[in-house]
């Protein structure tokens, strides 16, 4: 399940063609590799693998 | 590889790391992502003196792929948009499943080069890439059936030990060709102490490639240029030109490099020398 802490935004002042990962707890955009964790891909799980999510974990709606 | 090979007037290889698979735009606008972004990247490297370009691939949001299909459509417009440059293709990938990282293997023409990371290391505060000896083993095997030279990633001292391990359990072509990372975290601590260390350390014959991070990438090329190795620059690995002034491509950091070793005296090779001192066919 996809971290409830993600969303997709347009990164301001790059032309960049697709909205990326932001963290709404970190309150910036994530690396890519960051992404991959939020969006639980491959063996990853944000509850487990995420430093971020768990110190913010009790601000997200699961 | 020494101070000797520096006095022999050996050129050296520069690799450009355009891309990586770690941060993107939001580390830097000037980071190319696409695989017009990434051939333009590559193009401007070669011009600027690059003779290997290290790429990983991306999806259309920046975010890592790892698919063969993802690599053809990089790796065919860099070939469109560069002269000779060879291609060294990533097998790198931080959790991903193992069937997936030997996928950028597996494009038509395959790679020249690939990268092979010699053992783990941690990432983040809750992430290790494994890079488990098996893994090692299998990634070598199929580079070895594809015709593709191995760039050997040590990304720690111990990681060296793995190289010698590799070179017991199989029988690799002269030279090896080894990278020696520098950095925080699980990688070498960026000392001069512990780059000689290294480089007096390394396989008989064995050829290095120096790598840097962040703020320790000039530094770290320029002791490669002077003990006789290879350098490798880029946004990958550092996103800055100085402190507080972030890069402006791939090919200005390149261009930097190129004139350091110019300025100490070591010509920068062409492709087809990187393809001569790399034992890669032409």
């Amino acid at each position: 399940m996809t971290c409830p802490l993600l969303v997709y935004r347009e990164l301001p002042n790059v032309d960049a063609a697709e909205p990326r990962a932001y963290c709404t707890a970190a309150e910036e955009f994530v690396q890519a590799m960051r992404a991959d964790i939020c969006n639980d891909r491959y063996a990853l799980e944000h509850g487990r693998d995420c430093e971020i999510y768990r110190a913010h974990a009790d601000e997200a709606d699961e | 590889m020494s101070y000797e090979d520096f006095l022999a007037d050996r050129p050296v290889i520069v690799t450009a790391a355009l891309t990586g698979g770690v941060h993107g735009k939001e580390a830097n606008p000037n980071v190319p992502e696409t695989p017009d972004e990434i051939a333009n990247a590559a193009a401007e490297a070669e011009a600027a003196g690059a003779s290997v370009v290290h790429l990983h691939a991306r999806e259309p949001n920046g975010e890592r792929s790892f698919s063969t299909a993802r690599f053809q459509e990089i790796a065919d417009a860099v070939r469109a948009r560069t002269d000779d440059v060879i291609l060294q293709h990533s097998t790198g990938g931080t959790a991903a499943p193992d069937e997936l990282r030997a996928q950028p293997l597996r494009t038509d023409p395959a790679p020249e080069m690939a990268s092979l990371d010699m053992g783990p290391l941690n990432r983040y505060d809750r992430l290790t890439s494994e890079n488990t000896r098996g893994l090692v083993d299998d990634l070598y095997d199929e580079m070895v059936e594809r015709g593709i030279k191995p760039e050997l990633e040590v990304f720690n001292n111990g990681h060296l030990n793995e190289v010698y391990g590799l070179l017991e359990r199989r029988e690799l072509d002269s030279p090896v060709y080894t990278t020696l990372i520098f950095g925080p975290g699980t990688l070498t601590r960026p000392t001069p102490q512990n780059f000689l260390t290294l480089v007096d350390d390394l396989p008989e014959d064995a050829a290095f490639n120096t790598l840097g991070f962040g703020r320790h990438q000039l530094p770290f090329a320029t002791m490669g240029i002077l003990f006789g190795g290879h350098v490798r620059v880029g946004l990958e690995d550092n996103v800055y030109y100085r402190r507080g002034q972030l890069a402006e491509s791939n090919a200005q950091l390149v261009e930097r490099v190129v004139a350091v070793a110019r300025k100490l005296g070591r010509e920068v090779a062409s492709p087809s020398q990187a393809r001569d001192m790399l034992g890669l066919d032409a």
